[in-house]
């Protein structure tokens, strides 16, 4: 092939390659075609096709940039397929635990705004209103908002919306959230009557919510090791965690399929032992917490 | 797991188009929502970001009509691609009766097309499901590339590197020009319908 018919074959890849989005492909192509180009005499004295070449090269990397900032935003949605999304992904059978799992989907693709307004919704009618309180009182601490999640529990206090044994809970929930994150802020509390607690007990089902976890490691570097965490998501059994940037090695021991025979599980109401599953894991990108990483952990073992 | 209404006859059921990040799964529901707007009543829904990548999902509900007595509806779904939207592919999962895994043809793909396979794997596996014994149709896409000069992967090195073990119907294809996409389409309802039956004995 001459060096032409190279310089040709190259052009088509990359355009194809930007063409379809593949735009670190077409990135790759561009420069491999700016180094044939440069490093062949005839060519090299070309200046015009040279500057074209790299012009091309800034046009892809424009693209990168307008593709990554975009990511860094989710999209607000139609109302038509916010609603779409709460009837797919909610998959239970029954009404009252579906209705929350479709505002709980609702949150996990970014339409916060309508997730509150349907959990808010469900705390004053549904059935399962400790359920839809503490999804709600979630969906404001993974916006990094806690006064607003504190705002939303004094609401219900002042307004006597739940019962005592909820609002015992919740409390509990959130001022355990505070101390394991080190936020300072103090859950005023009414008289809330410890004898409530049951009621609070009896209304979850599934595994209930964990606070945090302690992982005893039986394998690799952190062998007997004991290391906890607080749950920064629950979604039924999996439980997500997140670990900063400055323990890339402790997160490196979480490989994915990795049994944890050991986990002490901490919740407001008991703590257990269980064991799971690394089931994922992956690097924050974006928002407060980027560069650190998110671990979810199966709970397969009570 | 598909519903099946025993009383009215009804079943529904989710395949989900999986693949690597623009291998064309977007394209394949693109065309089918196309070629077969008689059989569904809703729009397709596209839910896309900048350069047309799929964010979250896209979802074609279909009406297949009366198969052994049954009404058969099919929901559709296609995952990002992306690697950095695990949570929503696992999302996008939940549930599922059958699988496509469209595998894009360019050379320059091929360690994605793994990389997705063995993602697709792993999801399946947190939900207890056995991606050997799933209905799983693979589909090689962008074949019409070759004819550009563009370098695309031979059908034996795909199959090997994602077929060897599974020993999946696969099929070639050029979504974009339609090619190959309803082969792989039918071939799948009838094997994820195939599976249900056994599973729910849904056929009269």
């Amino acid at each position: 092939m001459s060096i032409k018919e190279r310089i040709k074959a190259l052009v088509k890849e990359a355009e194809l390659y930007q063409s379809q989005s593949l735009l670190n492909q077409s990135r790759e192509k561009y420069l491999e075609l700016l180094k044939l180009a440069e490093n062949d005499e005839s060519i090299s004295k070309n200046k015009k096709l040279l500057n074209d070449i790299k012009s091309r090269i800034r046009a892809v990397d424009d693209e990168i940039t307008e593709i990554e900032e975009a990511d860094k935003k989710s999209p607000e949605l139609t109302e038509e397929v916010q609603n779409l999304i709460s009837s797919l992904f909610s998959f239970s059978q029954n009404q009252a635990t579906a209705a929350i799992e479709g505002a709980v989907a609702l949150a996990k693709f970014g339409q916060y705004d309508k997730a509150v307004k349907e959990l808010e919704r469900l705390v004053k009618e549904g059935p399962i209103p400790l359920q839809a309180a503490i999804n709600l009182l979630r969906c404001h601490l993974s916006l990094d908002s806690p006064e607003v999640a504190i705002n939303q529990y004094k609401r219900w206090e002042s307004r006597e919306e739940l019962g005592k044994g909820d609002l015992k809970y919740l409390h509990k929930f959130l001022d355990d959230h505070f101390k394991k994150k080190g936020i300072d802020i103090q859950v005023s509390e009414k008289d809330l009557g410890v004898s409530e607690k049951k009621e609070a007990e009896e209304k979850s089902d599934d595994l209930i919510d964990l606070s945090s976890i302690g992982i005893q490691f039986s394998e690799g570097k952190f062998k007997d090791k004991a290391v906890e965490f607080d749950v920064s998501f629950q979604s039924g059994n999996t439980v997500s965690i997140i670990i900063p940037p400055t323990k890339k090695d402790l997160a490196e021991a979480f490989k994915k399929g990795l049994r944890l025979p050991n986990i002490q599980c901490t919740s407001t109401i008991a703590i257990f032992n269980g064991s799971g599953v690394v089931s994922g894991k992956s690097n924050i990108t974006t928002g407060p917490k980027r560069g650190s990483f998110s671990i979810d952990i199966i709970i397969d073992g009570k | 797991m598909a519903i099946f209404n025993a009383k009215d006859r009804v079943i529904e059921c989710k395949i989900v188009y999986y693949g690597p990040g623009r291998c064309g799964k977007t394209t394949n529901l693109e065309h089918i929502f196309k070629a077969g707007k008689k059989y569904t009543k809703s729009d397709m829904v596209s839910i896309n970001t900048k350069g047309d990548r799929t964010l979250f999902f896209d979802f074609l509900p279909i009406g297949l009509g009366k198969i052994r007595g049954c009404d058969v509806k099919l929901q559709l779904y296609t995952v990002p691609g992306q690697q950095k939207y695990g949570s929503t592919r696992k999302l996008v999962l939940k549930n599922v009766d059958g699988l496509v895994f469209v595998a894009d043809s360019l050379e320059v793909r091929r360690e994605a097309n793994i990389l997705s396979l063995k993602d697709l794997q792993e999801n399946l596996a947190e939900q207890n499901m056995d991606m050997s014994q799933m209905p799983l149709v693979l589909q090689y896409n962008k074949r019409d590339l070759a004819d550009d000069g563009i370098p695309i992967l031979p059908i034996e090195v795909m199959d090997k590197d994602l077929n060897s073990k599974l020993k999946a119907p696969y099929f070639e294809a050029s979504a974009f020009k339609g090619k190959g996409v309803g082969e792989t389409l039918k071939k799948s309802i009838q094997i994820t319908l195939t599976y249900l039956n056994k599973k729910l004995k849904w056929s009269q």
